[in-house]
């Protein structure tokens, strides 16, 4: 019971760290990317294939951060020249395209086999709970880091700048700021985040494949940024975990509820997370804590 | 030479089906102005429901034609349960709601028709062969689907009232607003007209390829390609521009493999953004 509530809380962990990168982009610059899981993917193949070759993990978490920044750069570019919808199209295209270029380069990541015997995190520390619990502990405290590097943005003059391109990009110019380094260094920021979590993601779970970089893992994200309130650095981590016990909860229903299988519950996981996404569009856009007094 | 001529063949096919996806895209982007998410998975429920009942009379026609009017059906209770409301609301909202949307779509479609590919059971013909290429007649018969939805759908936008009403409501709401034109009226002939559209490029896609919760989903991107290329709200430019794209895509394939061919409709969708945001038949409305 303990492994499995550890277990839980690190996945939980790695969604917040997610969300905190989304929450910067989305929640307070206004930039709709609905690719983030490409950079999770990008981060996390990064962070496996050079744990693999034996090099320490810190150094290679670094590189799949700098990695999914790199990749966000040019997106970033791309962002600038294009209204919301649009923008979200292209970034959920470019999430797909990353799940194709992982399922097609298998020289470099043995395709849809995925890579196998990733090096546990802090192996050192065996297999048992302990390590489970120190991998918590650092992911604990990257995802602090995270939320107070996060407060401090929001606080500093960056972040009333970035707040104001969400607000009326128009206004900003007209003062003669220039919206478009900021948005890029957010991208940046946020695709860098994503990226660390997808290097603790495929160091934990020891196996990756490229199903497990479904543009659905990018709603999950936005449905715990919107669920708890966007813009909210609080609402990143509540939001998250309210999402991660539903999508736990359901495996456990299903030992309850009898005559469904593990492949019809998937369905309804998924049409949950959908309906969630449609009632809260449709009835509480600031999420479940954001502010009440608007609509 | 001949190898290549079956693949234009095959690439026209794809591109027709595109192309419908394309034109349902288009069609709600033009006048309900968000992007429609769910586009890809009414298709899926089309396919589904045309491969159910042609598995239950026997006749593939009366199967398509039942999916069609189950893609009407769909378009509309979507639009009255959750776009009417939101109506007035920014894009991203919508495009947002719509996800869920086809979240939804594909879960009703998983649990009830379990996630196993299945296949149209047609009756196996022989292929013709003209000048060395072999034509499937099946393909023939698509290809006479896809026209006979096009001049229909084209009839209803030309040649009646409630297609100029629609039209109208596309070039300027406000306008037709005050003109008189009542928009619920408007919307539900559109979400039906989408609807039913989406769902016979899914049962064309199904009869060529295979039926599965996801084929839908993953016919979005060369949809949303072609619906941009094209010049978004505009009918003509997405059935070219699907047809162009289909065709580029297969006839690539032997180049950069089956799995690279998705990627050319996000290398098209990009530089079609941004070089020319209004597509090649569009007017300028700005994608920036």
């Amino acid at each position: 019971m303990e492994a499995y509530l550890v277990a839980m809380a690190i996945i939980t962990a790695i969604y917040v760290l997610l969300a905190l990168g989304l929450n910067l982009q989305y929640g307070l610059t206004g930039l709709t990317n609905f690719g983030h899981v490409g950079f999770f993917c990008i981060g996390a193949y990064t962070a496996a294939l050079m744990g693999q070759i034996g090099i320490p993990w810190p150094i290679s978490f670094l590189a799949g951060a700098a990695l999914a920044a790199l990749a966000a750069w040019p997106l970033g570019l791309v962002s600038l020249k294009l209204r919301d919808d649009y923008f979200a199209i292209v970034s959920l295209g470019f999430s797909e395209i990353v799940r194709i270029v992982v399922t097609s380069e298998q020289w470099l990541t043995k395709g849809v086999q995925g890579i196998t015997g990733i090096p546990k995190l802090l192996g050192f520390l065996g297999t048992g709970l302990t390590q489970s619990l120190a991998v918590l502990a650092l992911l604990i405290a990257v995802n602090v880091l995270a939320g107070l590097a996060n407060r401090r943005i929001v606080r500093s003059p960056f972040g009333r700048m970035i707040e104001a391109i969400r607000d009326n990009e128009e206004a900003v110019k007209a003062l003669g700021k220039d919206p478009a380094g900021f948005k890029i260094q957010v991208l940046m920021l946020g695709a860098a985040l994503a990226g660390v979590a997808g290097g603790f993601y495929a160091h934990y779970i020891g196996y990756i494949v490229p199903e497990q970089f479904i543009p659905l893992i990018t709603f999950y994200v936005w449905m715990a940024i919107i669920i708890g309130g966007v813009g909210r650095i609080s609402g990143a981590f509540a939001g998250t975990l309210i999402l991660m016990i539903f999508l736990e909860g359901s495996r456990f229903l299903r030992g309850v509820i009898p005559f469904v299988s593990e492949v019809e519950m998937a369905s309804i996981r998924l049409g949950i997370i959908g309906l969630a996404l449609v009632l809260f569009t449709l009835y509480r856009p600031q999420g479940l804590m954001g502010d009440y007094t608007k609509r | 030479m001949t190898a290549y001529a079956e693949l234009m063949i095959g690439g026209l096919m794809s591109g027709l089906v595109v192309g419908l996806a394309a034109l349902a895209i288009t069609l709600v982007f033009g006048i309900a102005r968000f992007a429609n998410a769910a586009t890809g998975d009414t298709m899926t429920a089309g396919a589904y429901v045309a491969l159910s009942v042609s598995g239950a009379t026997g006749s593939v026609i009366v199967g398509g034609l039942v999916g069609a009017l189950a893609g009407a059906a769909i378009g509309v209770v979507v639009y009255f349960l959750i776009f009417r409301k939101l109506a007035g609301r920014s894009s991203v909202a919508n495009l947002l709601a719509s996800i869920g949307v086809a979240f939804i779509i594909r879960a009703i479609v998983g649990v009830i028709f379990e996630h196993q590919q299945q296949v149209f059971q047609l009756p196996l013909v022989r292929p013709w062969r003209i000048l060395d290429i072999r034509v499937q007649p099946s393909d023939l018969n698509l290809a006479i689907v896809a026209v006979l939805t096009l001049a229909t759908v084209f009839l209803i936008l030309y040649a009646t009232p409630v297609g100029r009403r629609m039209r109208a409501v596309a070039d300027d709401p406000g306008l037709a607003r005050i003109s008189g034109i009542s928009p619920t009226r408007v919307m539900i002939a559109l979400w039906a007209l989408a609807g039913s559209v989406s769902a016979v490029a899914g049962v064309m896609y199904g009869i060529k390829t295979v039926v599965t919760p996801e084929m839908g989903w993953d016919m979005l991107l060369p949809a949303f390609a072609a619906a941009i290329l094209g010049g978004i709200g505009h009918p003509v430019g997405a059935i070219c521009a699907g047809i162009l794209l289909g065709t580029i895509q297969e006839m690539a394939t032997p180049f950069v493999g089956f799995t690279y061919k998705l990627a050319i409709s996000f290398v098209v969708l990009l530089i079609v953004l941004l070089v020319r945001p209004s597509g090649l038949f569009g007017r300028n409305e700005g994608a920036r």
